[in-house]
């Protein structure tokens, strides 16, 4: 068990920038989510903290030990790969026990045998220790897999991906599954993803991280709810969320005067984002709101006007694709029971206390106007 | 266009093994968009080979516009394709590789640039007609890929996991324009897929396939809502639907290691007939929590809660099993606190334990659509 500490890690491959000034702070037995997509420098990062790549510039500490000098067997640290890397012929309780004989990690037979047993027992593998891993699920493989990295109790685990080439049903489930036991782990683990639900159901904190920098370090729903940028904003969500430009038109203390979507609005906010948005240079700025977030009208008469570009049903809910006045594209996430005819005009909405504020220029997060947290009820 | 029509439809590639694609019947309208689902192995693109003629049919027929095509030549069967591998000419522009196979059928040059415009009108790739593949997108080869099968204007066309290459953006972008085209040219599609939301999305109706054969075909709404068989069942809805087996006992049904036991309503009684053990599954968002005891509500503990923005996940853990649920955002809970889970008999699916088949009250079933109904407000 230890604490984790990146200070400035910076790695080029050639003038391909691997990861640039990354700073990480992990406190001991935090489980830290690293997201962003294919080529934002997840891995690198990874590499890093493991010593099977060296840093240009930049340091990794261990608990209290600065490891950049140590190989990588030397870090106590441990990887759960994508592929598992068992050994196939081997029973569960061979590969479980193979780093045990290794001569870094030897331990009395009994030793071994009972620790094998402890932690087969915590990730439900117990009735399957005599198996060979060709007669495993997906599911058993990747638990075993864990539970070999287990056995050696590393101060630091290590998670590229494990998920990512199960099927998505499966996905789900071994999800909960792992999340389910993320807690049993005791071990501080950072779990590299390119899945927004894995970096938001599993990790205490997400590193958002694309290009090679972090984008944002933060609690799920604060990168959720409060994204540093736009670009963050977008790659959480599945529909992406709704960007569009809009006009401030007029600013009150607390309604403000929106022209967006071709049309004009009057939204009203609290108090301080009325004067944030007041205090503005640009009168422009940039406006989110997620998908679940429109509602389309019953009485089809208030709110923005458009027109049916495209409906998908996916089974309890529906994606809405809609032409606004303004030409803008606009997504919707509806009821399931709802249908809609393509070329319909329709009247949508967008609830006030959604609307997250960027800058029109550097895309950064201005406000969002309500504070969601505390809208929720406890239990 | 053209409707297309599948006879007992089997395709065997060594006695040894089951066939691969074994009696399919699929009766496909003229306009419509039907799904070919399953996972992989099932037999889909087998199917949609044997239609574009890539592929040896062993038995059964194959009907396009009622014409047998069985032996008829792949190019000469009116069928467009579009494969999952894009498979352009490199050394072409966007414009040579649309307009090659209509030269190869002698369309004269003309006509040619005119369908060539009007396709690249349609699938918005104007300005990419005088690119080379190469430099294209993946998103962008996507469509000039479909564009190719379309501008033959083929009575069916083919899609072979169209989307399943590309980034999770781009393909939610490009499963909109695929709908949207569909909705404008009303071109007889069959598109094959791995991904149920896809099929649930495009399809007028999906044909779920398992090892070879046809398990269910219906409307998105349909298959969704009464899965013919537990196959289905699991295999569509994400998070995917919590089964599990249960049995009769002193007027009860009893999921054994939990606390659940119901009693034998009506609507049980109808489904279960005689019998004494039976499969219960139910969606996540079926599933009620609340933190205080309410009348047939059963105790739980919460073992997992994912906080996912939009959508809560609750799991509650028995035994075995972790009972999966769908919850207003709204609702907060902790891990180890203890809950009440409550749900109508109307949401529970039942399925034989012997085949897996759906066990309906097929007079009342069809007929009465609950999902019309019933308060799904709270996913919005």
């Amino acid at each position: 068990m230890a604490s984790l500490q990146l200070t400035g890690l910076t790695k080029f491959y050639g003038k391909r920038r691997g990861v640039e000034n990354v700073s990480l702070d992990i406190p001991d037995q935090e489980f830290l989510t690293v997201f962003g997509p294919a080529g934002a420098g997840k891995t690198t990062t990874l590499n890093l903290i493991a010593g099977i790549v060296t840093p240009n510039q930049g340091s990794v500490r261990i608990g209290t030990r600065v490891v950049d000098s140590l190989e990588p067997a030397d870090r106590n640290v441990a990887m759960v790969f994508e592929s598992y890397a068992l050994y196939p012929q081997l029973t569960v309780y061979q590969n479980m026990v193979f780093p045990l004989k290794s001569p870094k990690h030897r331990l009395p037979a009994q030793e071994a045998e009972r620790r094998v047993h402890h932690f087969a027992g915590m990730l439900k593998i117990d009735h399957l220790l005599n198996r060979p891993i060709q007669a495993l699920s997906n599911g058993q493989r990747q638990r075993t897999a864990l539970g070999r990295a287990l056995v050696r109790q590393p101060d630091l685990f290590l998670m590229d991906e494990p998920l990512s080439h199960l099927d998505a049903k499966l996905r789900h489930s071994m999800r909960a599954e792992l999340k389910e036991m993320r807690d049993q782990l005791g071990t501080t683990t950072i779990y590299v993803t390119h899945d927004y639900l894995e970096a938001m159901s599993l990790g205490d904190r997400v590193a958002v991280i694309n290009h090679g920098q972090i984008l944002q370090l933060g609690a799920p729903d604060e990168v959720y709810f409060r994204p540093a940028t736009v670009e963050v904003a977008q790659l959480f969500g599945d529909p992406e969320i709704n960007i569009v430009e809009a006009k401030i038109q007029r600013k009150h203390r607390e309604a403000i005067r929106l022209q967006m979507l071709g049309e004009d609005w009057s939204a009203s906010v609290p108090e301080d984002i009325g004067r944030m948005l007041d205090a503005l240079s640009s009168d422009t700025i940039q406006v989110g709101f997620r998908p679940a977030d429109v509602e389309i009208a019953a009485d089809g008469k208030t709110g923005f006007h458009g027109v049916v570009y495209s409906f998908e049903p996916l089974g309890t809910k529906s994606v809405l694709t809609i032409d606004s006045v303004g030409g803008q594209r606009v997504r919707a996430l509806v009821d399931g029971h709802r249908t809609f005819q393509v070329d319909r005009r329709v009247n949508f909405s967008v609830s006030t206390r959604a609307l997250i504020f960027f800058d029109r220029d550097n895309a950064r997060y201005l406000a969002r106007s309500s504070q969601t947290e505390e809208e929720y009820s406890h239990g | 266009m053209a409707e297309l029509g599948l006879k007992r439809l089997t395709k065997v590639y060594t006695q040894a093994q089951p066939p691969a694609v074994d009696q399919l019947d699929l009766a496909i309208n003229d306009g419509e968009f039907v799904a070919l689902l399953g996972p992989s192995g099932c037999g889909k693109s087998t199917t949609l080979r044997m239609v574009a003629g890539l592929e040896s049919v062993t038995n059964g027929e194959i009907r396009v516009g009622g014409k047998l095509v069985n032996h008829v030549h792949p190019k000469d069967r009116g069928v467009g394709l579009a494969f999952e591998n894009y498979a352009l000419y490199p050394p072409l522009k966007v414009r040579e590789n649309l307009a090659f196979n209509l030269k190869a059928h002698g369309v004269n040059g003309k006509e040619i640039a005119k369908r060539v415009k009007e396709i690249a009108r349609t699938l918005r790739i104007e300005e990419l007609l005088d690119l080379k593949p190469a430099v294209l997108s993946s998103g962008q080869k996507q469509r000039v890929n479909m564009a190719r099968a379309m501008v033959r204007r083929p009575a069916v066309l083919l899609l072979d996991e169209p989307l399943s290459h590309l980034d999770a953006r781009l393909r939610v972008e490009l499963r909109t324009e695929i709908k949207r085209l569909h909705a404008e040219q009303r071109f007889t599609t069959v598109i094959v897929t791995h991904d149920q939301l896809e099929a649930m999305a495009l399809a007028d109706r999906i044909a779920v396939m398992n090892e070879g054969k046809l398990q269910q075909f219906d409307t998105p709404l349909e298959v969704f809502n009464h899965p013919a068989n537990e196959f289905v069942a699991g295999f569509l809805g994400e998070p995917p639907m919590n089964i599990f087996r249960a049995v009769v006992d002193s007027g009860q049904l009893i999921i054994p290691d939990t606390q659940f036991s119901l009693p034998l309503s009506t609507f049980l009684e109808n489904r279960l007939g005689p019998r004494k053990e039976v499969k219960l599954g139910i969606r996540p968002w079926g599933i009620r929590i609340s933190a205080t005891e309410a009348e047939g509500s059963f105790v739980g503990k919460i073992a997992v809660v994912e906080n996912l923005g939009d959508e809560t996940r609750v799991g509650v853990r028995y035994g075995e099993i972790l009972l999966m649920s769908s919850i207003p955002v709204t609702k907060r809970y902790q891990p180890g606190q203890q809950v009440y889970l409550s749900f109508n008999d109307e949401d529970l699916n039942l399925f034989d334990v012997s085949n897996g088949a759906r066990l309906s009250d097929r007079e009342n079933e069809r007929d009465s659509d609950r999902w019309e109904n019933r308060d799904v407000a709270h996913l919005r």
